[in-house]
């Protein structure tokens, strides 16, 4: 998937805001590649083009692997938020993309039903998201977006809410399931940590209008450990670079 | 609110009890204001009428109900779709509710007659209105980002509306339900003044009309608990239909 020169501007109020402007980002296939940048940098503007919702002013987004056409209804996506429908059980809201796909309900069923174990929900399945923690109602968001199978998965800031156990939990977690599970992973986070403990590479963006101004190979070998990789002289030789990158432009 | 069914039933024995002093020690003439002891009794001896004449304003009542909110439901939906139509709609709704319903009805009775359909026509004119309104407001207090979700999904704006729109749309459905049952029945018995030859709203205009204050009374007892009924079967099927939410309820 890759943005080409990416201009995207939009009014608020009185105010013209230029959130993106000539942005390029290539996200190679099949690997985990996060996208780090200070609240406001036009991180989830680039998302929404990734996913179709939202088109450019100027230039291209394109997912070769896709094949040409619409983006919309073809690029898994978990937002920020998990949005889980109240009056919708866990396996409800599970199936709830599959439905919008055009499957049937009982076969929707079915596949949620077999990845509950391995996303952490068995035995809630007929539970109400409000009687959920925190990580797992994020789990519920993923499962519902993976469960449609994509090529392309956007996450933007899935574990943003969560306290920091729980969220180094969801961590290892996605990596496991991702290992298993191989597609491309766009991630967006604010934490640089998050980031390169979890990508292949990290792309830091600029306040905005949001540019990639410094991109980043993360060479460590998985599985990665998160003990270990965090506290490595590796990582954070890293760290310093990205933290550096982030001081010059704020 | 569980505190029990204890207080308001006091409040009104104690109301009734005050009533029936207040005629008995004052010598209130009975043909203003009888005592509710011979309403009762009037009620129980006419009961065969009471019972009949209240299914018909009930049969009335429910079709109109029904027909005002499947208006109000679809109303609300193309509102809800088509922003043109709601800037479009919207001021010729409120305009409905402008023009005095009473002032309608006898037309209704001219085209339709004394059948069924002008009572039915009044009450689904008087109940659509709250309906496409709250349905209105309740379809766009649905989450955005949730929709925007389901569109990464692929999903079609029909489907968006069953999924997210509707189900979070009815609690304020619901509220608006409920004022449209409780108009409802004021629209049978304005339906029934103005021509018919049954009902509780004919009933009530033939015992005026023979002075029998009594009847009157019984016949307007016989209307609010038939309002109360039906207002809290509104309120059951709320619960029923919105069962999640109690479990919304336990953690907050």
């Amino acid at each position: 998937m890759r943005a080409r020169g990416v201009s995207r501007t939009y009014r608020d109020g009185a105010r013209t805001v230029t959130a993106l402007e000539g942005t390029n980002v290539d996200i190679p296939d099949g690997k985990f590649v996060s996208i780090v940048g200070p609240s406001g940098c036009g991180k989830s503007t680039l998302l929404n083009l990734f996913c179709g919702l939202d088109k450019p002013d100027a230039g291209s987004v394109e997912a070769p692997t896709l094949g040409a056409g619409e983006l919309l209804g073809r690029v898994g996506y978990v937002p920020q938020q998990d949005v889980l429908m109240a009056w919708r059980t866990v396996t409800g809201n599970a199936t709830a993309g599959l439905e919008c796909l055009g499957c049937g309900r009982e076969e929707a069923r079915r596949r949620a039903r077999e990845h509950m174990d391995r996303f952490g929900l068995a035995g809630f399945e007929l539970s109400y998201p409000s009687q959920l923690s925190g990580g797992m109602r994020q789990r519920v968001a993923m499962l519902r977006t993976f469960l449609c199978e994509r090529k392309i998965n956007l996450l933007d800031e899935p574990f943003g809410k969560l306290d920091a156990i729980t969220r180094a939990s969801m961590q290892t977690w996605l990596l496991e399931y991702w290992q298993e599970n191989r597609c491309t992973i766009v991630f967006v986070t604010h934490d640089i940590d998050e980031a390169l403990f979890l990508s292949d590479e990290v792309h830091l963006m600029s306040p905005r209008p949001g540019r990639i101004v410094l991109s980043l190979e993360v060479d460590v070998p998985r599985p990665r450990k998160y003990g270990e990789v965090v506290t490595s002289v590796h990582f954070n030789e890293l760290k310093s670079r990205l933290l550096h990158g982030l001081r010059r432009e704020a | 609110m569980r505190s029990g069914i204890w207080p308001p039933l006091l409040l009104g024995a104690g109301i009734i009890a005050a009533w029936e002093i207040y005629v008995r020690v004052g010598r209130i003439d009975p043909l203003l204001l009888p005592p509710p002891s011979a309403v009762a009794l009037y009620l129980i001896g006419n009961i065969q009428i009471m019972l009949s004449n209240g299914g018909a304003t009930l049969s009335e009542l429910l079709i109109g109900f029904a027909g005002g909110v499947m208006i109000g439901l679809s109303l609300g939906m193309l509102m809800q779709i088509w922003r043109w139509f709601r800037e479009a709609a919207y001021p010729w709704l409120v305009a409905t509710q402008m023009v005095p319903i009473p002032a309608v009805a006898p037309i209704l009775v001219l085209w339709f007659g004394f059948t069924i359909v002008p009572k039915a026509a009044t009450v689904a004119l008087m109940s659509f209105f709250p309906v496409a309104v709250s349905t209105v407001d309740g379809l766009s207090s649905v989450n955005p980002e949730l929709i925007r979700l389901l569109r990464t999904f692929g999903a079609r704006p029909w489907k968006v509306m069953t999924m997210a729109a509707l189900p979070s749309a009815l609690p304020r459905i619901f509220s608006g339900l409920r004022v449209a049952m409780a108009l409802s029945v004021v629209g049978a018995v304005v339906g029934e003044w103005v021509g018919s030859t049954r009902g509780l709203g004919f009933l009530m205009l033939h015992y005026e009309n023979r002075g029998e204050t009594a009847g009157l009374f019984a016949t307007v007892t016989v209307l609010a608990i038939m309002g109360i009924i039906l207002f809290f079967l509104v309120g059951w099927v709320e619960n029923w239909a919105i069962s999640w939410r109690r479990y919304a309820k336990e953690t907050l």
